[in-house]
């Protein structure tokens, strides 16, 4: 009990906000991509099915498929800036 | 831990910045980044340099080597990047400039394959400039094409009240074009280091090089050149 109380004394604020600031990244990074990973899913999915059904146009659905899930990819891209600010800047 | 991998990351590529004072403004560059852009530069430029020498034939010979390949690539470039502009004179006069974009962000991203040297599209800087060059690119175009008058209209449109949404709009673009770029390069480039240092220093590195280097990196170039290809298209038709 007094050994726990001693570790506890030692935590200082900046401990908690160093471990917060990681913590964050952590959870903005795996919650951010669960998004765009969900987007560029059905994204792919639908291209699939109009490449199935009309062999014929896969080339113009591969070209509008890849800009879809980088515009899909944004939020994405958008959480992994937060994490690295999180990270490196704050 | 965290700390070494905070440590590895701010010694990415040195980061070896050069300040310029002028009076009491200072620019600041990243020395490495900026001499590996103007080599990526200098490469594609002495290229385009020799590879013309190949093409001074006369029309009706059988066609080189030379010729004949870069017949290929143009043709590739032409169907795949800029067929895609909304209209034919558009496309015709926007080709140099989207291919030139496509081969310098492709140059760039693989110029990284090289050991210890770094693709300058992994600052972030690099990446918002050539965006921002795009949305200039695509404002000049806008008002050429349509008119100070009609340009101006259109940031009113459909109502006056919604100009500083617009204006918004028309200012997240280079934002998001640049980062995008930025983002997957710069996670490609952390992913490999971390596990070079922490995982396995064999084998797989090298495999993650080919798959975010080579197959993202054309990916990305593509993408970055076929969004610059939408913005000029909304910029010009709307």
């Amino acid at each position: 009990m007094q050994e726990a109380q001693s570790v506890v004394n030692q935590i200082s604020g900046a401990d908690i906000a160093t471990a917060a600031k990681y913590l964050a990244a952590g959870f903005v990074m795996g919650i951010g991509a669960i998004g765009s990973a969900i987007g560029e899913g059905n994204v792919a999915a639908h291209a699939l099915d109009g490449m199935a059904r009309q062999p014929e146009m896969e080339g113009a659905l591969m070209r509008t498929m890849i800009v879809g899930q980088a515009i899909t990819e944004s939020t994405g891209i958008y959480s992994l800036l937060v994490a690295i600010v999180l990270l490196f800047v704050v | 831990m965290f700390e070494q991998l905070a440590e590895m990351l701010t010694h990415l590529g040195g980061k070896r910045i050069v300040v310029l004072s002028i009076g009491e403004y200072s620019l600041r560059f990243d020395l490495v980044a900026t001499i590996t852009m103007w080599a990526v530069t200098l490469v594609l430029v002495l290229l385009a340099l020799y590879l013309r020498r190949g093409l001074r034939q006369e029309i009706e010979e059988k066609p080189n080597r030379i010729q004949a390949t870069l017949d290929i690539l143009i043709d590739l470039l032409r169907t795949q990047l800029s067929a895609n502009f909304a209209s034919e004179r558009l496309a015709r006069e926007m080709f140099p400039f989207i291919s030139t974009v496509f081969l310098y962000v492709l140059f760039c991203n693989w110029v990284s394959m090289i050991p210890y040297v770094e693709s300058p599209t992994a600052n972030v800087n690099v990446t918002l400039g050539l965006a921002l060059l795009v949305l200039v690119m695509s404002h000049v175009l806008a008002i050429r094409m349509k008119g100070a008058k009609k340009y101006i209209h259109g940031f009113i449109e459909p109502y006056p009240f919604m100009l500083p949404m617009n204006i918004i709009g028309e200012l997240a673009k280079p934002i998001s074009h640049g980062f995008r770029l930025f983002g997957n390069l710069f996670a490609g480039s952390v992913l490999i280091i971390v596990v070079t240092a922490k995982i396995v220093p064999v084998i797989l590195p090298p495999a993650l090089n080919l798959f975010f280097t080579l197959l993202m990196g054309g990916i990305q170039a593509f993408v970055f050149a076929m969004l610059a290809v939408a913005y000029i298209n909304v910029a010009v038709e709307s």
